[in-house]
């Protein structure tokens, strides 16, 4: 037999062990459903691997806790059922990345059969997962996405709760305000990272700063991932930088940091996104992460029902606080409450529950939906103090603290 | 291929054609990783043309599928000449055969601007690593290209378009099976030849009155031709296109291992390999989704280790042991 007709009967042989391998994996689905009409099982794409499954961790550790309580509470109440049903959560790993989102849902969509389904994080990840749910007509629940990603798609099977990105990048601008002259800001500088998500804060925080009467002394982009950041120091130093609007992930600021304290280069209002809200910031930087700003969805010190429980309940497991954890709660709570309005896990049904009404006493305080899905929740800025988060804006006790000279720290 | 061959082939074929009409099959998993593993195969043949057979490692082929899956998407999103066109019939570029081949041709004719530069002067890991490059600049420029591309988030077409993954699924078997006869007989040609002794000895191969570079050009572009097609199809799957989703570098990364596990430079190869790679990556993420990444690893690690020319030489090497 020639080489080339060998190989090719081979692969033949191989591909039809293939496909029973794959009918293998149908057939693993089919055991892995559930027992319909039992339980009502909820599914949410997480990042539990790649570069956001920091924010993952803490979104599957609320998910888990809000699915707990409801259970602890006798479960959903579902009319079609004619009696209340446990909740069981399952998850499936999104990696970080927009295109395995679609697979994580249809694994959670066609594998593990759920009921309804709960949002990963991140904006287009989200609008990703939207999609997919649409699709396959499964209601998907969301916070941490921009309503001006969602609203134009029109999506009749999920609904989102989360700030505007304008409004949101107005916050600085907003402290500033209420600042003494003497303390505002002279020569503010933006740095955003070199990405997607940097190019759209960098706009939204230009327009900001536009509407507010400030410009920027520095409007730099951001290289992710470098290890050197003298230059850019350097620069900001030399323009006099009085307030710094950072926008990167949490490697990256912290490295700038570290940096801008080797050099003697210090701000005294430093107002970090993305990079700066995590636990493990403040555990790379110690008491250096003090007087540094950073955002947030969410506050344990609000007043709402469930907040304060709630975040002591994280802080006693990971003896740290979240600035996050609330508004997933808040998620799994108005989806349960919307499932027990409808009276059973229909898509269509669980839609008329959410669009245009009103869900009360929620960790996030009481979420008004319009009639596109949509309801809005403040952005959050926070001061690091000691290793906790010590809410500012919206409303917060705590008074902002500028940061004097690092050897004056 | 011989008769039994031949006839095994068509009856997988048939069997996987027909498997939409099953009942309940369109619902069941197993459908969607059918329809993911076949759009892995046409990128993986598609890296297989250009690196197994012409011997250069491109690492560019999520710039190409990128182009594929962006033209379509500004076609069909209405962000172009014909926008009103798409107003009036939202539905009106959804699977529409010329999208799909102009995603191709554009792919192919950014292969071929970028190709002459890189393939005349470059070899080896200088031109591997120039092509990685250029997916970074394509990827910064659709980032930067205001309304047109999107810009950062990118553009999203009207999910309301989808009824069924039926068409999905039969286009990617459509194009899997395209491509691997597409490829069987380019390399039976006088041109499949000289692609293999460019790869085998270029100078050779030059003395002997092949043009090189030509030869080298042409199974770049037609490499990225598939790519973009398949990026092209890949749009019709997901609705969104955004640059940090269809210029991610695994459109790269994953057809290469795929190719690498089931035989560089052979036909069935890069199918067989996306069959078993995505059933190990799949069931992985299933069974236990907290540590997938270690079973994906480790599989790579031993198929390197155990398999280091491919599943494909497997058996060549147990017959002539």
């Amino acid at each position: 037999m020639k080489p080339g007709r060998m190989e090719m009967e081979i692969s033949l042989k191989g591909m039809l062990a293939g496909l029973l391998l794959s009918s293998a994996l149908g057939l693993g689905g089919t055991l892995v459903a559930n027992a319909a009409g039992d339980e009502i099982v909820i599914g949410a794409p997480i990042s539990l691997t790649g570069p956001l499954a920091g924010d993952g961790k803490e979104q599957k550790w609320a998910y888990e806790q809000a699915v707990a309580d409801i259970n602890k509470a006798g479960g959903i109440m579902v009319k079609a059922a004619g009696k209340k049903l446990p909740v069981r959560l399952v998850v499936a790993d999104d990696e970080s990345s927009e295109g395995k989102v679609a697979s994580a849902l249809e694994n959670l969509i066609k594998v593990q059969k759920v009921d309804a389904l709960l949002s990963t994080h991140s904006g287009p990840m989200n609008i990703a997962g939207a999609i997919v749910a649409e699709k396959y007509k499964k209601f998907y629940m969301i916070t941490t996405a921009f309503p001006f990603e969602w609203q134009p798609l029109k999506l009749k099977y999920s609904a989102l709760f989360f700030f505007h990105p304008g409004p949101g990048a107005e916050v600085p601008f907003q402290i500033w305000d209420k600042l003494p002259a003497n303390e505002k800001p002279k020569h503010p500088a933006l740095v955003s990272e070199d990405s997607p998500d940097g190019k759209g804060f960098g706009g939204a925080f230009e327009a900001a700063a536009k509407k507010y009467g400030y410009s920027f002394a520095v409007d730099d982009p951001w290289a992710i991932g470098a290890t050197d950041y003298s230059a850019l120091i350097t620069k900001l130093k030399a323009s006099d930088v009085d307030a710094m609007l950072v926008f990167g992930s949490p490697a990256d600021t912290v490295t700038l940091l570290r940096q801008m304290k080797e050099l003697g280069f210090s701000v005294p209002y430093l107002h970090g996104w993305k990079g700066t809200w995590t636990g493990e910031f403040h555990e790379a930087l110690g008491p250096d992460s003090d007087y540094i700003l950073t955002d947030g969805f969410w506050s344990a010190s609000y007043p709402y029902k469930g907040a304060k429980e709630l975040g002591d309940r994280y802080e006693a497991e990971f003896k740290k606080d979240s600035v996050t954890v609330g508004a997933f709660y808040a998620n799994a709570q108005v989806l349960a409450q919307a499932i027990e309005k409808a009276g059973s896990t229909d898509a269509a049904a669980i839609h008329d529950a959410i669009f245009g009404q009103e869900f009360k006493d929620t960790v996030v305080g009481d979420l008004k939906f319009d009639e596109t899905g949509f309801a809005l929740i403040p952005s959050v800025a926070t001061q690091w103090w000691q290793g906790k988060h010590q809410l500012i804006y919206p409303d917060g006790n705590w008074t902002y603290k500028p940061a004097p000279a690092w050897d004056k720290r | 291929m011989s008769r039994a061959s031949r006839w095994i082939a068509i009856v997988v074929v048939a069997v996987l054609a027909l498997l939409p009409f099953l009942p309940g099959a369109v619902d069941a998993y197993y459908f969607s990783f059918l329809f993911f593993v076949s759009l892995y195969a046409v990128m993986a043949q598609s890296w297989n043309l250009v690196a197994g057979y012409g011997g250069q490692i491109s690492l560019g082929s999520h710039a190409f599928f990128g182009l594929g899956a962006y033209t379509t998407a500004i076609l069909w999103s209405g962000n172009h000449l014909w926008g009103s066109l798409y107003d009036s019939h939202p539905n009106i570029y959804y699977f529409d055969p010329v999208t799909m081949l102009l995603g191709g041709f554009v792919a192919a004719l950014a292969a071929v601007l970028i190709g002459l530069p890189l393939l005349s002067k470059l070899h080896g890991d200088y031109f591997a690593l120039g092509t990685l490059g250029f997916g970074e600049i394509v990827k910064v420029i659709f980032v930067n290209g205001g309304d047109f591309t999107g810009g950062a988030f990118g553009i999203v077409a009207p999910a309301s378009s989808f009824d069924t993954l039926r068409p999905h699924y039969w286009v990617g078997l459509g194009l899997m099976v395209a491509t691997a006869l597409a490829i069987h007989a380019l390399m039976r040609s006088r041109y499949g030849l000289a692609l293999i002794a460019v790869r085998d000895d270029e100078m050779a191969a030059s003395a002997n009155g092949i043009d090189t570079l030509k030869v080298k050009v042409a199974a770049f572009a037609g490499s990225a031709f598939i790519a973009g097609v398949a990026g092209s199809l890949y749009t019709f799957y997901i609705f969104h296109v955004g640059p940090d989703s269809v210029f991610d570098l695994d459109w790269m990364l994953l057809p290469l291992m795929m190719t690498v596990v089931g035989g560089t430079g052979t036909l069935l190869g890069p199918i067989l390999g996306a069959l078993v790679m995505y059933a190990v990556f799949d069931l992985a993420r299933i069974v236990v989704p907290d540590y997938h990444p270690v079973i994906s690893g480790l599989t790579i690690i031993l198929a390197m280790l155990f398999l280091p020319k491919g599943l494909m030489r497997v058996g060549k090497r147990l017959k002539t042991a």
